[in-house]
């Protein structure tokens, strides 16, 4: 166990070290002033520059420069944006919890409708009701996420008119952020008509989660079927099946627990297409989140906003990559056995 | 006469002879074929099935509806976009740009992540294990985000958005080549080739590489379509192929600015790509449920 988290840490750590280090020789890589990509500040004179250089060790080599940057990193010093002139901190701390909102939401429809579909399709595989979820599974899954985005906002902003086009909240409701999730800050918030904002929020919530949730549940199913069908042609259920267990045990016992197993490595693999798609239509619904900020930035050319935005969401990305499958290694030690046969 | 010739008669269909018969037997995977072979032969014909040039414009033309709206006319059968080009041409233009840069993608992924997993699976110790954690890592970002990086250093286009995409997929072939070269490590017939004084390149070539085309096939596929949807996505936020370059995503995009007007901007590319997508997907669906037949029976 304690073999395990160290050797999890260790790949953390180093996973992280790596992407400072790219994220460090982007402010390099970057067309433009290294100063500028680095700081976000354009100095106004040689004197200014010159202090600025010797303040960020622009003038000593690389290596010093790096751990002069990670000291900053560290110290909460990221930088300031070109187009707006505000601390990147400030920025990103408003944009994360935003987008991380949308995907967990997204996430659990995905794990509330696809498990339970993708255990009875997987129950009763081969059957007429099986081919339907599956068919409709790998059309769902099929649709470029932009697009049903769009459809949705077609249809059910502008036709019908149900679903509010864009934003988190309406402006009518003037939300204090204290966690950064938007219905937990209402919740929290002492405002006069709190079940309204809350309705409100929903309302603008609904079509970007269903719009990134389709995507995420028809996965969510088909993986969740396979392994479904792996578990029910193991030997130990045709043991089971001999001691006379009656169908409703043997899924119970056997097979609920067994099927679940193989799902949590492929769902560390989902979170990173869950991200892509949430930042995708982020743009597109006007959401205030990190993906809709990166866009904005890349097309703005705003340099220091991309070198940390895109050391932002890989931590994300990749904590909650790892952190996964080290809770599935610990819980699967057949895993670990393979693995250190395998090493 | 005796039976020695019944012998040679008789008939053992090969591997993928068997993989074809399971894969003939379903309906779905057959419709899923004959829908990704018209995209095929549209992308490989697009200049002799398309009655304009993808970006003829025609001043008296523009907005026309598709034919099967009222005043909708035949020489336009998709009808035309908000500089009068002909919509039918630029789809047909489209699968051609997308599909092609979508293959080329893979082909190129495929060649780095199985060298780079045949290489982590042959070797033991700290190279293998940085072999196969490094791409982890960089399978851990996202692909709009690499697309972003690459973006922003190089400028846009579809070749830069095509690297990015090639530098996302990389990973997941480097992962199912060194699970696979792992197992294969451990089996027999490899240490009989060992002992025969098989070099660690004779046993990949010889023996590994051949039981690995089918993985590689159906990986490609799920590869290909991921692509698709890439390319088209990062087309569509002007990220990747540039406007007058008749890409599904930028079509998409273009026709974003005349929504209200002519909605089937915005729906048959969109449709394309979705159909484009689900066909591959649909075969690649067949093609491992075949496989995973005949290794079952």
């Amino acid at each position: 166990m304690i073999r395990i988290l160290a050797r999890y840490s260790i790949l953390f750590v180093l996973t992280l070290l790596v992407l400072a280090v790219m994220s460090f020789s982007l402010a390099y890589l970057f067309p433009g002033d290294v100063l500028e990509n680095l700081t976000g500040i354009v100095p106004a004179n040689d004197a200014q520059r010159m202090a600025l250089e010797r303040q960020f060790r622009l003038d000593q080599s690389y290596i010093v420069q790096f751990f002069y940057y990670l000291t900053n990193l560290f110290a909460g010093d990221w930088g300031y944006s070109f187009t707006s002139g505000i601390e990147l901190r400030d920025e990103i701390g408003v944009a994360l919890p935003a987008t991380i909102e949308l995907a967990t939401y997204s996430m659990v429809v995905a794990l509330v409708i696809g498990i339970p579909l993708g255990y009875y399709s997987g129950m009763r595989c081969y059957s007429t009701s099986d081919y339907i979820i599956n068919t409709s599974s790998i059309t769902t899954y099929s649709f470029p996420v932009f697009w049903l985005a769009l459809l949705l906002i077609l249809v059910f902003s502008l036709q019908l008119d149900k679903a509010p086009l864009s934003g988190r909240v309406s402006l009518l409701f003037n939300v204090e952020p204290v966690s950064g999730f938007i219905l937990l800050d209402i919740l929290l918030s002492d405002m006069q008509n709190k079940s309204l904002a809350f309705k409100d929020a929903l309302s603008h919530l609904t079509l970007p989660t269903i719009a990134i949730g389709a995507v995420s549940t028809a996965s969510m199913v088909r993986i969740t079927r396979r392994s479904v069908i792996d578990a029910r042609h193991q030997p130990y259920i045709a043991a089971a099946v001999s001691r006379g267990l009656s169908g409703w045990q043997i899924f119970f016992r056997h097979i609920l627990r067994n099927a679940l197993l193989p799902i949590l490595p492929l769902m560390a693999i989902q979170i990173t297409t869950l991200i892509t798609n949430t930042m995708i239509v982020e743009t597109l619904f006007s959401w205030p989140g990190i993906g809709n900020w990166l866009i904005q930035a890349i097309y703005q050319r705003d340099y220091p906003a991309l070198r940390v935005g895109m050391l932002a969401v890989s931590t994300l990305v990749i904590t909650l990559t790892i952190t996964v499958d080290m809770f599935n290694r610990l819980i699967d030690p057949s895993r670990e056995k393979y693995e250190h046969a395998a090493i | 006469m005796p039976q020695y010739s019944l012998y040679e008669e008789e008939f053992h269909p090969s591997p993928w002879h068997r993989t074809w018969r399971a894969f003939k037997a379903s309906h779905i995977a057959m419709a899923g074929a004959v829908l990704l072979c018209v995209f095929v032969v549209f992308a490989l014909f697009a200049p002799f099935l398309t009655p304009y040039g993808a970006n003829e414009q025609n001043i008296d033309g523009l907005l026309v509806p598709p034919s099967w709206m009222g005043n909708g006319s035949i020489s336009h059968l998709f009808g035309t976009d908000s500089l009068g080009r002909d919509l039918f041409t630029r789809v047909i233009y489209g699968c051609r740009v997308t599909l092609g840069s979508a293959f080329i993608t893979v082909v190129l992924a495929m060649l780095v992540g199985v060298s780079l997993g045949a290489f982590a699976g042959m070797l033991r110790g700290v190279r293998s294990s940085i072999a196969n954690h490094l791409p982890d890592a960089l399978m851990a970002i996202p692909t709009l985000l690499i697309a972003i990086i690459i973006v922003a250093i190089f400028g846009t286009g579809l070749v830069n958005s095509m690297w990015a995409i090639t530098l996302a997929l990389i990973p997941q072939f480097v992962h199912h080549t060194r699970s696979l070269v792992r197992s294969e490590m451990k089996k027999d017939y490899i240490v009989a080739s060992k002992l025969d004084g098989a070099n660690k390149w004779q046993l990949f070539t010889y023996s590994i590489l051949p039981n690995m085309t089918e993985m590689l096939v159906v990986q490609g596929t799920i590869a290909l379509s991921i692509a698709v949807i890439d390319i088209s996505a990062l087309g569509f936020l002007n990220l990747g192929a540039q406007s007058p370059l008749p890409e599904l995503g930028a079509i998409l995009s273009d026709g974003l600015d005349v929504t209200y007007l002519a909605p089937w901007n915005v729906a048959l590319p969109g449709m394309a790509i979705f159909f484009l997508v689900l066909s591959i997907n649909v075969v690649g669906d067949g093609l491992r449920s075949a496989l995973r037949k005949r290794v079952n029976h």
